[in-house]
């Protein structure tokens, strides 16, 4: 009844792709030119609050393991509160820069977990190397968000966030169960598959 | 440049998690709460990863409590774990606990049941759980307080309050709502790992790495668990889209999604698996539930979102839920009456057992609260309706509130409690020899 793992990655993986290609445009363009389309501004929250249910769903069903199951509500309620927020800045209910330090504090609390989460090490398998470095990529970019909080006028930030999350989509894309990294594969990870 | 770092930010939250970072039995033979015809010889647990077992890495039980399984050896890479079985009969049930080092040096565990020639019992009756602990009291409290914000703050926004109230009120209802909603399900998520804790009888890291899903696929509350956690999640994003957009009339959704999910609770009470449960009285235990929600909840707004913020509010509102509690506690007491009945057939059985002493505190509570609000309805309402300034109404509501959460906590004992036996017709017939 449930897909295999991996199906779930390339899910995710490919809205966060066209997530970093929109936070990239805007980038590009400005918000001003990229907005003269209303909708486009509800993009980012809606896929934020539509993965958030996706991830309850999984969490649901990730009851192999106690800490799974909490990881996976965990990331829904920081998608949930995140998506929420930003639809609040969009419609001009919450104004200050200074709510992107939410923002740097949910990606350092959901890299750690990411960290936390994975508990072999770097080579022993692709999907513990790929975890350990998604998990580290959530706690650096967590700066760019702390620097629109205090530079809010410079665009190195946003640039920074839309190449952060385009990294993280073709990390996730790559992301197998049990396969070798750089010829490695521990002998305990088991026979490689995928 | 904010929106956009805010929005990539927010996404980056989203990332799944895989099942590489530990060791997870696939599956195993006999399989999880299976019933088999023939005793088998032996047990297979297979990982999708090495791991290292021990001697007593698979533990079989019977019944009594007598170990029917032999030394456990390893197999195909370490991926496969087995142990010899000896001494199974027809007719029993036998719990297998086991355990494993993954590579990462974590303990997986877990536990369940299978039966021969009969059906598995539930992985909580499995050899050796102990029973609900204060923890699952205090869980299932929680839960009725978070309940009482959802259902009872928002359902009185919706049905008491006029639209449009001030802007002050509107903020704490959101605020208080989706608090409710987040309080919801991490308590119905740490309430549902504390029962599992409890059959598996690990606590600390090791839980961390146990297996849940024979609770989650093949227990009531496991699928009580599952359907709640998803539409609570669910029912905290529309909140959460309400108070983004300002869009009030989005809390009808919510809060009908969360009424219809508290049947949830009905159905995975202790009471909901006796034998003389029926169909009446989860519907008499949900409605009981709903409406001592929507009171306690009603009764709290008045106390810290009416009062306190809008003072001009403050008449209409008092004389608005004074007429719909009413009605709630008219509903909420019959409600109770036939869950009661059905819970303790026999009146003795009320002073007799420990769950009907629960029940008499818990009767004495609601007694103490539903006179406090009668001496709102008599004194307060006639006061209010005349236009005359009442003082220390807000205390004397907050006090009510107090009550009310006391009867909550009353109620989780009763619920996670084991009401006394009821006889079945099969117990109480007389056998034909002896006629």
């Amino acid at each position: 009844m449930l897909p295999r793992a991996e199906i779930a990655h390339w899910l995710f993986a490919a809205g966060f792709l066209f997530f970093g290609l929109v936070v990239l445009a805007e980038a590009i363009v400005g918000p001003e030119v990229f907005r003269r389309r209303r909708w486009r501004a509800y993009l980012w929250p809606s896929l934020a609050l539509t993965a958030g249910i996706w991830l309850w769903l999984i969490a649901i069903f990730s009851t192999f393991s106690t800490l799974h199951l909490l990881a996976h509500s965990l990331w829904a309620q920081a998608a949930t509160a995140a998506g929420a927020v930003q639809l609040a800045v969009i419609r001009d209910r919450l104004h200050s820069s200074y709510w992107s330090l939410v923002t740097a504090g949910a990606l350092l609390v959901s890299g750690s977990a990411f960290l936390v989460h994975e508990q072999n090490g770097w080579l022993f398998a692709r999907s513990a190397f790929l975890h350990h470095l998604i998990g580290w990529t959530l706690v650096i970019s967590a700066i760019f968000p702390l620097g629109a909080a205090l530079l809010p006028r410079r665009a190195v930030w946003a640039y920074g966030f839309a190449i952060t999350w385009i990294a993280v989509a073709v990390m996730l894309f790559a992301d197998r169960d049990i396969a070798p990294i750089f010829g490695h594969l521990s002998d305990l990870a088991g026979g490689g598959s995928r | 440049m904010r929106r956009i770092l805010l929005g990539a930010a927010l996404a980056a939250l989203l990332v799944p998690a895989s099942a590489a970072a530990h060791a997870t039995l696939r599956d195993a033979t006999p399989r999880e709460q299976s019933r088999v015809e023939a005793p088998p010889s032996e047990i297979v647990l297979r990982y999708d990863q090495a791991v290292t077992a021990t001697a007593d890495s698979i533990v079989v039980l019977g019944a009594d409590g007598r170990r029917h399984s032999g030394t456990v050896t390893q197999a195909e890479g370490n991926t496969v774990i087995r142990a010899p079985l000896h001494g199974l009969v027809r007719g029993e049930a036998y719990t297998v606990r086991w355990h494993e080092i993954s590579a990462d040096g974590h303990v997986g565990n877990g536990v369940f049941t299978f039966g021969v020639g009969v059906d598995a019992p539930p992985p909580t009756e499995a050899v050796g759980s102990s029973g609900q602990t204060w923890r699952d009291d205090v869980a299932r409290w929680v839960l009725f307080v978070s309940l009482a914000l959802v259902i009872g703050v928002v359902g009185i926004r919706l049905l008491v309050l006029p639209r449009p109230v001030d802007p002050r009120v509107e903020r704490r209802i959101h605020l208080l709502g989706t608090f409710g909603a987040v309080l919801a399900v991490n308590a119905g998520l740490v309430g549902f790992v504390i029962r599992c804790a409890n059959a598996l009888q690990v606590s600390g890291v090791d839980l961390l790495y146990s297996d849940l899903s024979p609770f989650a696929e093949s227990t009531r509350f496991g699928i009580a668990f599952l359907l709640t956690t998803l539409g609570y999640g669910i029912c905290l994003t529309i909140l959460a889209i309400a108070w983004a957009l300002d869009l009030p009339a989005l809390r009808w959704p919510a809060f009908l999604l969360a009424i219809a999910l508290a049947w949830g609770y009905a159905l995975s009470s202790h009471q909901a698996t006796e034998p003389n449960a029926s169909l009446l009285g989860e519907v008499a235990d949900w409605v009981h539930l709903v409406t001592a929600m929507l009171w306690a909840g009603g009764v709290l707004t008045l106390a810290i979102v009416v009062w306190p913020l809008a003072p001009h509010m403050r008449r209409a509102a008092f004389l608005r839920f004074s007429r719909i509690a009413i009605g709630l506690v008219g509903i909420l007491v019959l409600a109770g009456t036939v869950v009661a009945i059905e819970r303790l057939p026999e009146l003795d059985d009320l002073w007799d057992t420990s769950y009907g002493q629960t029940l008499l505190v818990k009767v004495g509570l609601v007694f103490l609260a539903l006179s406090w609000g009668g001496m709102h309805h008599l004194v307060v309402r006639p006061r209010l309706e005349r236009g005359e300034r009442v003082h220390a109404v807000r205390w004397s509501l907050l006090a009510e509130s107090s009550v009310a959460v006391a009867v909550l906590l009353a109620a989780a004992v009763l619920v996670n409690g084991a009401p006394p036996p009821v006889e079945t017709p099969a117990q109480t017939a007389v056998p034909a020899t002896a006629r």
